[in-house]
């Protein structure tokens, strides 16, 4: 009597750690890190690619997400970003990137320490702390998982790439325009930075 | 009978072990290299960074102390500073901001919560020009705690989680190759 009953809790125990593991491992799955070529769109320039994947159909938002992100006015975007200068060390800084509708006026690819003044006022900065706060409720997981795969800013040496979401604010009530993306390249211990534009 | 316990028993075990496997390990590291960094640096606390809070949680206040004690493991000279020095008084001069930080909340008392606390650090040189730029994740689990430990227990998990993004940040800078080059 008293074994069985001993067997029961242990088996029961056994079982709700095993849900509770097999479930933890489900919550949010990872995105399919690919080469920044073979993303949706990409874009070269001086040995470094960016490219990047709009995850726009909403049962794909729900798998990585478990929100409908659309729906709050927001596209997610999966960035990549891979150093194939073989000698410099690269820069990138987050919130240094503009977005803005596809008529937006970019000016063409700027470099050395004149580029500041070129800057267009059309693009909009993106601050990542703010668009998970209007994303998902504070204090939820939803909005742990978005920051965990938000693109960190970093340093990239040579052959290193980084990767991950950013989340553009779109116009929730109206088809989607197309956006222009542009991320701003440093180039370490210099004051050279040069644009990649995208536009999706 | 006799075997079939013992098949409950390691079934069990191997659970657990997932389980201790699972749990993330607690920074406790100290910065890899075991020599200080021969290089004057300036860490850049402003007081809008060290008042930064999340909620009820005191985070900057939490963080800016534990930085400035993770970071003198890692230089030799090392001076803190409210604002970004105009003039080039050191040869290389941390500017910590925060990138996101987010709490999730638990149903119940014994329920966990986190706390991710992101910082972006950026790294310049005597001219002003960035060397390196890496966003350091510093996080920590604590029950939620009930109506008499909630206040104790936010304060036990931002305290852990300073802890954690200061010995991460000063592995990461100490081992930033852009920031040893300066110490050469």
């Amino acid at each position: 009597m008293y074994s069985s009953t001993v067997r029961t809790t242990v088996l029961s125990f056994c079982l709700l750690l095993a849900f509770q593991f097999a479930f933890a491992e489900s919550t949010f799955p990872d995105f399919p890190v690919t080469s920044a070529r073979k993303c949706s769109v990409s874009a070269e320039n001086k040995g470094v690619t960016v490219g990047l994947t709009p995850v726009e159909d909403s049962q794909r938002q729900v798998t990585y997400f478990r929100a409908q992100l659309g729906k709050k006015g927001f596209v997610p975007v999966f960035l990549v970003i891979e150093n194939g200068t073989g000698t410099d060390t690269l820069l990138f800084d987050k919130t240094k990137i503009t977005y803005g509708t596809a008529n937006s006026s970019i000016p063409a690819v700027q470099i050395g320490p004149g580029a500041a003044k070129l800057v267009t006022v059309d693009l909009i900065p993106l601050i990542g702390s703010l668009v998970a706060a209007q994303i998902a409720a504070p204090a939820s997981i939803v909005r742990q998982n978005l920051m965990k795969k938000e693109i960190q800013s970093t340093t990239l040496a040579p052959g290193a790439s980084a990767s991950g979401f950013l989340f553009i604010p779109i116009d929730k009530n109206s088809p989607r325009a197309k956006i222009t993306l542009r991320v701003p390249i440093g180039k370490a211990g210099t004051s050279e930075t040069f644009d990649l534009n995208l536009m999706f | 009978m006799r075997r079939a316990s013992r098949h409950y028993l390691a079934f069990t075990y191997s659970l657990l072990a997932c389980a201790v496997a699972h749990i993330p390990a607690f920074a406790q590291a100290s910065p890899a290299t075991s020599t200080k960094l021969s290089v004057g640096a300036v860490v850049v606390l402003t007081p809008d960074f060290c008042a930064t809070k999340l909620g009820m949680a005191e985070v900057g206040k939490a963080v800016c102390p534990e930085l400035e004690a993770a970071l003198k493991t890692v230089f030799d000279k090392l001076t803190s500073v409210p604002e970004v020095p105009k003039t080039a008084e050191a040869r290389l001069v941390l500017i910590p901001t925060f990138a996101n930080t987010g709490a999730t909340q638990g149903r119940w008392a014994f329920s966990d919560r986190d706390l991710d606390i992101y910082l972006q650090w950026t790294a310049k040189d005597q001219s002003g020009k960035t060397l390196w730029i890496q966003t350091v994740e510093g996080s920590a689990t604590h029950h939620m705690g009930n109506v008499f430990t909630y206040r104790k227990n936010i304060k036990l998990i931002v305290s852990d989680a300073a802890k954690d993004v200061a010995a991460k940040s000063a592995i990461k800078i100490s081992t930033a190759e852009q920031i040893r080059a300066l110490s050469r």
